[in-house]
């Protein structure tokens, strides 16, 4: 953990800069019958900082996830992205919304009936006109921007799990997006790639100022790539904060979280490995 | 009480599923009608392709053997009865109308929902599990505009085609039973047939193929789209889209039939 408060602090990080916020939640809160899921969420997102959203499993990161990405509409509550109300937009706006973003999905959530390479050339095809070469050539420099060549022609079923993921990646990336959107970058694959995965994100933001936000239970990645980070449990915000703030947090939730202490007093954790 | 409850509560289901079914039935044929085959969406008309391959030609073989078969059932149960009446040559009439006119775009249609209606719900419900769907939404794509347009272009093609082929090999079958019964050639049956057959008789058939090609298709979408938990959702709306698909058809082919009989004679 100490090696990772060592991040350099930017001059003048994207929230500290007073501007309009990129994304700006206020009240959300969603329920799947009795079940609370998200409640009286408050989060604003600045444009060129990574967010980073933490928590437990089952906490609500995925579903407040797609509320930002305007995969959902909030029943409680607002979310504006970019200006634009996601709960009231009208489908046109909710399009121009979408195509701000990128989102590289938990499952990587690629087209199996469909080659890498045309996976990638997918969003380029179905919204610009450019000529079928430049798509080709566009796509080439999308995957090797992800560190991945030559794999074009293959099926995503082919590819290993961080390879596929990091073709999602050159998907999400193909339009150029201003907000880029992660949903557990490295679930599911070895620290090694998973490591890979978070240079990735920090070279993405030096060179292209996006807007990032990943959504993860791993603390060691969060803290690496984090500018600010939004710590949820059980549907309700905790802390938001720098990587510093969240660390020498008092909140006990937060504490048990980083320092990785399970729940102790649980009743059903025990009954649940004992069997009664 | 709890009956009367839970009537009303599987009545509102249902009458919810149709609703659905008819929104998604309403966009999907706003979305089909604006694909150009002209003008760019070259992916749409190549999906389309692939999809009528799949749908269409790889159907034909055991679509014709259970027409064929059909078409042999009815000119050997009709004969049975007819014998008694040496009134055996009303068995061209028998096999040339009923498969043209129900029979023919009806066992295409089972056929179809067998091979390509759990095909389908399968595989969208497959996109839905794995959030390629969503992968759909976030590119700014409509999901009905890419997954059930270029099916839905494919069905409304392949669907009548394959219904002719049925009921060309059904009539073929009864053919070749009146060649051995009747003592007629085959070449005369066919004559006899193409004269008993009204342009009213093949249009009704087409028109029921088109309706069930529908039915296929948007139940099936449907049914993926609504899946539900993981994988072992995607069966689950597999044997759904299945049993309803077939369900709807017979009940669609009632209306039609009935619709024929009394407003088109």
């Amino acid at each position: 953990m100490s090696e990772a408060t060592q991040t350099a602090p930017e001059q003048r990080r994207p929230h500290e800069t007073g501007g309009e916020p990129l994304i700006s939640v206020r009240g959300l809160g969603v329920r799947y019958g009795d079940r609370k899921v998200l409640e009286d969420v408050d989060l604003d997102i600045y444009k060129g900082e990574t967010m980073v959203i933490l928590g437990p499993s089952g906490c609500g990161k995925s579903t407040l996830l797609r509320h930002l990405e305007g995969l959902a509409k909030p029943s409680v509550g607002t979310v504006h992205v970019s200006g634009t109300d996601i709960g009231t937009a009208s489908n046109d706006e909710l399009l121009r919304v979408r195509r701000l973003m990128g989102v590289s999905f938990q499952s990587a959530a690629m087209f199996n009936s469909m080659t890498v390479g045309d996976n990638v050339a997918l969003p380029l095809r179905e919204h610009t006109d450019l000529a079928e070469s430049t798509i080709l050539l566009m796509t080439k420099m999308k995957l090797q921007q992800v560190g991945l060549s030559g794999v074009e022609d293959l099926y995503p079923t082919q590819l290993s799990g961080g390879m596929r993921k990091r073709a999602s990646l050159a998907r999400a990336l193909a339009l150029d997006p201003e907000i880029l959107f992660f949903d557990e970058p490295s679930a599911g694959l070895d620290p090694i790639i998973a490591a890979g995965i978070d240079e990735l994100i920090l070279r993405l933001k030096e060179a292209f100022r996006m807007t990032i936000i990943v959504v993860t239970h791993e603390m060691e990645s969060a803290f690496r790539i984090a500018d600010r980070m939004c710590m949820l449990d059980q549907g309700t915000v905790l802390a938001v904060g720098t990587s510093e703030e969240i660390l020498t947090h008092t909140h006990p939730r937060i504490r048990q979280f980083v320092q990785r202490i399970p729940d102790r007093h649980d009743e059903s954790a025990h009954s649940y490995i004992t069997g009664f | 009480m709890s009956l009367v409850a839970s009537v009303g509560r599987a009545t509102i289901r249902q009458v919810e599923y149709v609703g659905l079914l008819a929104i998604q039935f309403w966009h999907g044929l706003r979305l089909s009608l604006r694909v150009n085959p002209f003008a760019g969406r070259r992916l749409r008309w190549k999906r389309a392709l692939e999809q009528m391959a799949e749908i269409g030609v790889r159907s034909l073989p055991v679509l014709c053997v259970v027409s064929g078969a059909t078409g042999m059932i009815m000119a050997l149960q009709s004969g049975a009865e007819l014998r008694k009446f040496g009134a055996m040559d009303a068995i061209i009439n028998l096999v040339g109308t009923s498969m043209t006119r129900e029979l023919g775009p009806l066992i295409a249609a089972i056929v179809v929902i067998g091979r390509s209606g759990s095909a389908i719900s399968a595989e969208v419900a497959t996109m839905v599990v794995t959030e390629e769907v969503d992968a759909l939404r976030a590119m700014a794509l409509d999901p009905l505009d890419f997954v059930l347009v270029p099916k839905y272009l494919a069905m409304l093609v392949t669907m009548p085609c394959v219904t002719v082929m049925g009921v060309f090999s059904g009539i073929l079958a009864g053919g070749v039973f009146a060649h051995f019964t009747l003592d007629i050639t085959l070449l005369m049956y066919l004559q006899r047939t193409v004269e008993i057959l009204l342009m009213r008789d093949i249009l009704s058939g087409l028109v029921k193929a088109l309706v069930f090609g529908s039915i296929i298709v948007h139940v099936g979408c449907l049914e993926g789209f609504l899946v539900t938990g993981g994988p072992e959702g995607v069966g689950r709306s597999t044997t759904s889209a299945v049993v309803k698909s077939i369900f709807l058809v017979i009940l669609a082919d009632l209306l039609c039939t009935a619709f024929f009989y009394f407003f088109w004679r």
